[in-house]
């Protein structure tokens, strides 16, 4: 690591015109395990990796209902993570309370651009250490949409940040022209397939380490885990041999203290 | 409309009471009436704004367009009206501006009223009104037809009536309509709104004979000029005692 | 005098020896690293184009829009960081309506640059808060006719009838300074307006890019509109005739 006098606190600019501690929140977004998100013309689609501290401990949750049309998976500081998903809760049930209409997309991403902004311009505050893959549907169709610590949202046809996460990135960069016209079934499968690829050389993806989401016209918002997940995993395993080494699936704490 | 009452003269009032110079309305539009028919929505008010009993000002639009498919017809206080007009107009700026293709349909502006209206209701501050909101979905063209008070009261219904018409036109209007949504051509409601604005305007008293309908469809909306009803006072010259 | 180690630009609220404020140069840097923004005002009205680089090809083109509306008959196009910007659209709007609840009319274009001006300035003179970094190019229609304005990190602002900042400043300035305002046509001026970010781009440095377009002119009826695709295309298509003659030109 080194060190610049420029780099202590969100208000002040270095002489290139950078916020070093805003790119420093961002690393915490790497320091999470992965999370994809893609979209098709019909659904929009969260695929997520769960870590466990240990055999005796559970896994950690990834994916967050914030609505019946909206959801979310993050990846880093899970507390910021919390008071985010939170507040976009409430701005899901204040559009409903006030208009009578689910929240549109576009205008959760403007509130939570807004509430993060605050915390990179003004001294003795610190951006959120979480970066955010949220998805939806509304009359607009489905979304998929990133919020990354520097109070920045960007809509996506398909995504994916976290830990190792350039892996899946680049299997959706090859493959997301299919994406539009997919089924459901299909697009889950393009999502474990962008996951999988985040894996470690020994690890695998099994129903305990891994959650999935969907979301689209006339489908609210549905988590399937565990066991649900079997038939997707088998039929990922027979498109393909991938890394087979069975294995424990924990992955063991990551090197901050970020989601235990 | 019934709630409207005027207050006391101050003398009535017990000296030891507040002085209480906002709880009524001050100078009041009377009644809005509203229908579905086989195209959309058709609403009607008459022109005038009275100032207690004494016809005030004689050309005052109470009917008001928010976007392209939604119409607001508005009795009680027309100051109170005339910054609830400023609050949409507000939110339709706001929505303009966001431009993400999420326009504010009719339900959503009456549900706006309505959080409007009744968290004023809940401060003691009520906008003295009683509005009916009409209006017709863009792409469903599923046709909508609201009402909702000073005290956050809601319901949805065929065919709506404000102040005096409740007692006087919504009979009337309820014979001519209900079961007939579907069917009613734009002639048939025509009618149907100008006889019973014209009923109101013998019965009522703080009512005008001049008067404006809007039609919302699915293709848009359309504002009448104000127009004056026909109406029929030979009679009086008959009846004792009647007029001078 | 040099700016880095002297100790004087690590706050807003501290002067070098030689009288300037660091910090606000720096936030400046910020708003030389984005895409061009520009703004023209014509006899009928003004526009605005910004040469959006694209970050991923992954992203939904035509989000993100670094144009956007604050009345009906007002807009900014931005360039810098992009999360200060939606702040400032934010606090514009805010001041829109505000102006709106004291007189029922729409706020001036120059009260409004006026405004924004002070609200960014207020974030130069505290030690607790760092500048924008970014600028504005602040245009409408009100009573005056077509207004443009442009306001710097440092919250001075000035009245200008073609305006760039970002990247390609300097090159979309050069550009700019050709053109015949008192006979230029808003319908014109979204041509030049493309054909200037087009050759403000450095296709040497950044590969893609987005244009946002968008008008307020008497042809809108006064109010923010963007481009509709076929006038982008034939503007694109005007551009590109252009860049084809030069070519043939230096053979």
């Amino acid at each position: 690591m080194f060190r610049n006098q420029y780099d202590n606190d969100a208000s002040t600019w270095s002489p290139q015109g950078r916020l070093h501690q805003v790119e420093y929140a961002m690393e915490a977004v790497k320091q999470g395990s992965a999370v994809v998100g893609l979209r098709s013309n019909t659904h929009a689609v969260l695929v997520a990796l769960k870590r466990s501290p240990g055999k005796l401990a559970s896994y950690q949750q990834k994916l967050y209902r914030v609505d019946d049309h909206i959801g979310v998976a993050i990846s880093g500081l899970t507390s910021d993570a919390r008071v985010l998903s939170n507040f976009m809760r409430s701005e899901a049930m204040r559009s409903k309370m006030l208009y009578d209409r689910p929240l549109p997309l576009f205008r959760l991403s403007s509130a939570l651009v807004a509430k993060a902004q605050a915390n990179i311009q003004e001294y003795g505050r610190r951006p959120y250490g979480v970066g955010l893959l949220y998805i939806g549907h509304d009359e607009t169709g489905p979304h998929v949409y990133e919020f990354s610590p520097s109070a920045n949202t960007f809509e996506y046809f398909a995504m994916a940040i976290g830990s190792r996460s350039q892996s899946a990135r680049t299997y959706l960069e090859r493959t997301f022209d299919a994406f539009s016209d997919a089924a459901l079934d299909d697009l889950i499968k393009h999502g474990l397939r962008a996951l999988r690829d985040t894996l470690q050389q020994d690890k695998q993806l099994d129903t305990l380490n891994c959650s999935v989401a969907y979301v689209g016209k006339d489908q609210a918002y549905t988590m399937v885990e565990g066991e649900d997940l079997r038939p997707f995993l088998d039929a990922l395993d027979s498109d393909h041999s991938g890394n087979a080494a069975p294995s424990s699936s924990s992955q063991g704490p990551a090197p901050m203290e970020t989601e235990a | 409309m019934a709630s409207i009452k005027l207050k006391l003269p101050q003398a009535a009032q017990n000296a030891q009471e507040p002085i209480t110079h906002s709880d009524g309305p001050i100078v009041t539009g009377t009644s809005v009436l509203g229908i579905k028919y086989k195209d959309g929505i058709m609403v009607a008010a008459d022109c005038l704004a009275s100032y207690g009993s004494l016809a005030r000002f004689r050309d005052v639009n109470r009917l008001q367009a928010f976007g392209e498919r939604t119409i607001i017809g508005a009795s009680g206080d027309i100051g109170d009206f005339q910054y609830v007009q400023d609050e949409l107009e507000k939110l339709m700026i706001k929505d303009f501006c966001l431009a993400d293709g999420h326009e504010l349909a009719t339900p959503h502006v009456y549900s706006y009223l309505h959080r409007l209206l009744y968290s004023r209701r809940s401060e003691m501050k009520p906008l003295w009104n009683s509005y009916v909101v009409g209006g017709v979905h863009s792409s469903s063209s599923q046709r909508f037809l609201g009402y909702v008070d000073l005290l956050g009261t809601t319901y949805q219904s065929s065919t709506i009536a404000t102040g005096f018409g409740a007692h006087l036109a919504q009979p009337l209007l309820r014979k001519a309509v209900e079961g007939r949504e579907d069917t009613l051509t734009e002639e048939e409601a025509v009618k149907i709104l100008d006889d019973c604005m014209r009923v109101l305007f013998y019965r009522d008293a703080r009512s005008l004979n001049r008067i404006r309908r809007a039609k919302v469809t699915k293709d848009g909306m359309e504002v009448t000029d104000p127009y004056s009803l026909e109406t029929e006072w030979a009679f009086a010259e008959h009846i004792v005692g009647y007029g001078a | 005098m040099t700016s880095i180690g002297t100790g004087y630009d690590y706050a807003v609220s501290t002067y070098s020896p030689d009288g300037r404020v660091f910090q606000i140069e720096y936030a400046s840097k910020a708003v030389d690293n984005s895409g061009t923004a520009i703004g023209i005002r014509a006899k009928d009205g003004v526009v605005f184009a910004v040469e959006k680089l694209a970050q991923s090809k992954l992203q939904v083109p035509g989000t993100n829009q670094r144009i956007q509306g604050v009345e009906r008959h007002l807009g900014m196009a931005t360039s810098g960081l992009l999360s200060d910007a939606k702040q400032l659209v934010t606090r514009a709007r805010s001041d829109a309506l505000n102006y709106r609840n004291s007189y029922s009319a729409s706020i001036p274009v120059k009260t409004m640059a006026e405004q924004l001006g002070m609200f960014m300035h207020a974030y130069t003179i505290y030690s607790g808060a760092r500048p924008y970094g970014c600028s504005v190019v602040l245009g409408g229609m009100d009573d005056e006719g077509p207004q443009l304005y442009m306001i710097d990190p440092s919250g001075s602002y000035w009245g200008y009838r073609g305006c760039a900042s970002g990247k390609g400043k300097q090159v979309a300035r050069t550009e700019l300074e050709k053109l015949k305002f008192d006979e230029l046509s808003a319908r014109q001026a979204i041509k030049e307006a493309t054909r200037i970010i087009y050759s403000a781009h450095d296709e040497a440095k950044d590969k893609e890019f987005e244009l946002e377009l968008v008008w307020i002119s008497a042809e809108t009826n006064g109010r923010f509109e963007r481009v509709s695709k076929e006038m982008v295309a034939e503007a694109e298509a005007y551009t590109q005739a252009l860049l084809n003659a030069e070519m043939d030109d230096d053979e």
